[in-house]
């Protein structure tokens, strides 16, 4: 059971979530000019060497990431039949329903969750709307309040799961 | 807070948390929540624990202060 795919789903999504943010800072830092004149409109993009290593880095890393969790999702779902994990699925994947105890923890954790989302948005709404953000920092903002929701979410399903003699 | 002796009684019957979870249909992980007191069962769960233990729901589960460690 703590080898559960879906218990280590939330720091998957936290890996994916970091490497968007170095992704982001590769895309937005690139000095932007935008020309505009009576008969002309155009954006020049410069991309400097760092921030090009960035991009390209993050990528390569996010394509090696993917397939391992594919590879992963194929192995859970091969050896749980029964609790076949769906990519497509609208409900989240990282959800323990197979008994009343699982369904409880994972209530428990969504809670947490929930708790954590009534405050997190409100409060990172209204710094965007009080500072002069930039945009990068507006999608930093976004990401940290995702990454904190799997962090939160994992914190809360690990601690149930530490092993113990039966 | 309910109490009981699912740890007890599963130890008297040799069964580890597995068996006792494959007998009820839980996970090993529901039996340790259990027994620890971090999860209440439902009826169902708690008669079929009862069941496999071969006692009595209330001699399983108790409210705290009922004193049935006295018994």
């Amino acid at each position: 059971m703590k080898t559960d795919f879906r218990l280590k789903y939330p720091l998957w999504m936290m890996a994916f979530i970091a490497l968007l943010g170095v992704f982001a800072y590769g895309i937005n830092s690139p000095s932007t000019k935008r020309v505009n004149t009576s008969s002309n409109q155009s954006v020049i993009v410069e991309i400097g060497a760092f921030e090009g290593l960035l991009i390209f880095g993050a990528m390569v890393v996010y394509l090696v990431l993917i397939t391992i969790f594919f590879s992963q999702v194929k192995k859970h779902n091969k050896e749980k039949p029964n609790q076949k994990i769906s990519l497509l699925s609208i409900r989240p994947l990282e959800y323990l329903e197979q008994d009343e105890g699982m369904t409880h923890i994972t209530r428990v954790a969504v809670q947490k969750v929930y708790t954590y989302y009534t405050w997190a948005l409100p409060v990172f709404t209204t710094i965007i709307i009080i500072m002069p953000l930039s945009r990068l920092v507006i999608i930093f903002g976004i990401l940290a309040i995702a990454f904190i929701q799997y962090l939160i979410y994992y914190l809360e399903v690990r601690k149930h799961f530490k092993e113990e003699a039966e | 807070m309910l109490q009981n002796r699912v740890k007890e009684l599963r130890a008297r019957h040799g069964f580890t948390q597995s068996d006792l979870g494959k007998q009820v249909d839980v996970t090993r992980q529901t039996i340790a929540f259990i027994e620890k007191g971090e999860f209440s069962p439902s009826v169902l769960l708690a008669l079929k624990l009862a069941q496999a233990l071969q006692t009595k729901v209330d001699d399983l589960f108790w409210l705290e202060g009922e004193g049935k460690d006295e018994n």
